[in-house]
């Protein structure tokens, strides 16, 4: 942690409100990312990213400053993400759901082509997220989208390394599974976008 | 896939992805996965998302001061409450027990005068009956009497402590 993010830490302890909003400002990608993944929705991201902060702010008396201030506020917005799905059953977005399916993106490409693009990877990604439990989801994401370790998403989700490991094991194979049969199901967009990716991949 | 295996492992597992295709096609879907999340945009919140945090910051403080200060004046409305209530309730028990409180005060005032005639009818004749027997030489001879008894008595008092003085110095 730096110098500078010990002292906004130190200052919004004693109160700062707009020391906190500097951390904020830093992390609102991050964290917003989680959420977004994790719920499926900017609507429901955003709530549940404003309401990570909050509650980080409000619990700031129980933070070690020995642990990362990233791997705290990401283990507060995975848990809140967790907590919302289990409450609320909130479905995440499916690709067999024409309604939200192709939900535009919050930060849209520059090119129409890039934004179309853009917006069919976000609904692939929910589609295939969607079938994963809220813990395996969450793991899933802190392992793919922001590199945690092992260590790092059992200290965060309040797991054991060996249960990490078979979590992400069976998730990974739920999710080839999942990709499978999407490109195998008749709807025209999603076949047509699946095969672009693995297309992609077989270029590589 | 996570670079968990060695060498050996590796081969191992390549050697079984040739044979079984089924192992195959998932290898390949986790493959393709991987991509996928990869190179899919990253979310980013609309603008304005801390000034956002900190307006939900400053409404959530406003409500609990708010919180605090119905709770305060709650509290205090409802002492006050208790209190009038208890002081009404006695002072309601004293203005209803008033008159009969009045007529015991009017009895017992009127019980001592009559108490206070009848003892006075009764020492008023024997004093008068009693001046009538004694005759003024034996009323002077005890007022003498009892006055010079008094005298000594005092004579006698002030000579012993100045006798007591004496003997401690």
């Amino acid at each position: 942690m730096c110098e500078t993010e010990s002292q906004l830490i130190a200052e919004a302890k004693a109160g700062d409100k707009e020391a906190f909003s500097i951390l904020v400002e830093k992390y609102q990608k991050p964290v917003f990312s989680v959420c977004y993944r994790m719920l499926g929705t900017p609507t429901a991201a955003e709530d549940a990213a404003q309401e990570a902060f909050i509650r980080a702010y409000q619990a700031l008396d129980r933070y070690d400053p020995e642990r990362s201030f990233a791997t705290w506020i990401l283990s507060i917005a995975s848990n809140y993400s967790i907590d919302q799905l289990r409450k609320n059953k909130v479905t995440i977005l499916s690709m067999d759901n024409d309604k939200h399916a192709w939900l535009a993106p919050p930060d849209p490409g520059p090119s129409p082509e890039k934004a179309a693009l853009d917006k069919e990877k976000n609904a692939l990604v929910q589609a295939v997220l969607a079938d994963l439990n809220e813990t395996d989801r969450a793991a899933v994401i802190l392992q793919y989208w922001h590199d945690y370790s092992y260590e790092e998403i059992a200290e965060t989700l309040d797991l054991s390394s060996s249960a990490v490991k078979s979590r992400l094991f069976r998730a990974r194979k739920l999710m080839a599974e999942k990709w499978q049969e999407m490109q195998l199901i008749s709807a025209p967009k999603v076949n047509s976008a699946a095969k672009r990716i693995a297309h992609e991949t077989s270029t590589i | 896939m996570d670079e968990e295996l060695n060498q050996e492992q590796q081969r191992e597992l390549h050697g079984h992805l040739k044979q079984c295709s089924q192992c195959q096609a998932l290898f390949k879907a986790s493959h393709q996965i991987a991509h996928l999340f990869k190179t899919a945009p990253e979310p980013a919140p609309a603008a304005g998302f801390s000034v956002r945090w900190l307006e939900q910051i400053d409404n959530m403080e406003k409500r609990k001061n708010r919180v605090i200060l119905v709770s305060t004046l709650g509290a205090i409305s409802l002492a006050t409450l208790i209190l009038i209530s208890t002081v009404g309730l006695e002072l309601r028990s004293v203005v209803g027990n008033f008159p009969q409180m009045m007529f015991e005060l009017v009895t017992l005032i009127t019980n001592w005068v009559v108490f206070l005639n009848q003892v006075s009818d009764i020492i008023t004749p024997l004093f008068r009956v009693g001046a009538k027997l004694l005759s003024p030489v034996w009323l002077y001879i005890t007022v003498f009497g009892l006055s010079g008894i008094t005298a000594a008595w005092t004579i006698a008092f002030y000579r012993s402590r100045e006798m007591q003085k004496e003997i401690s110095s």
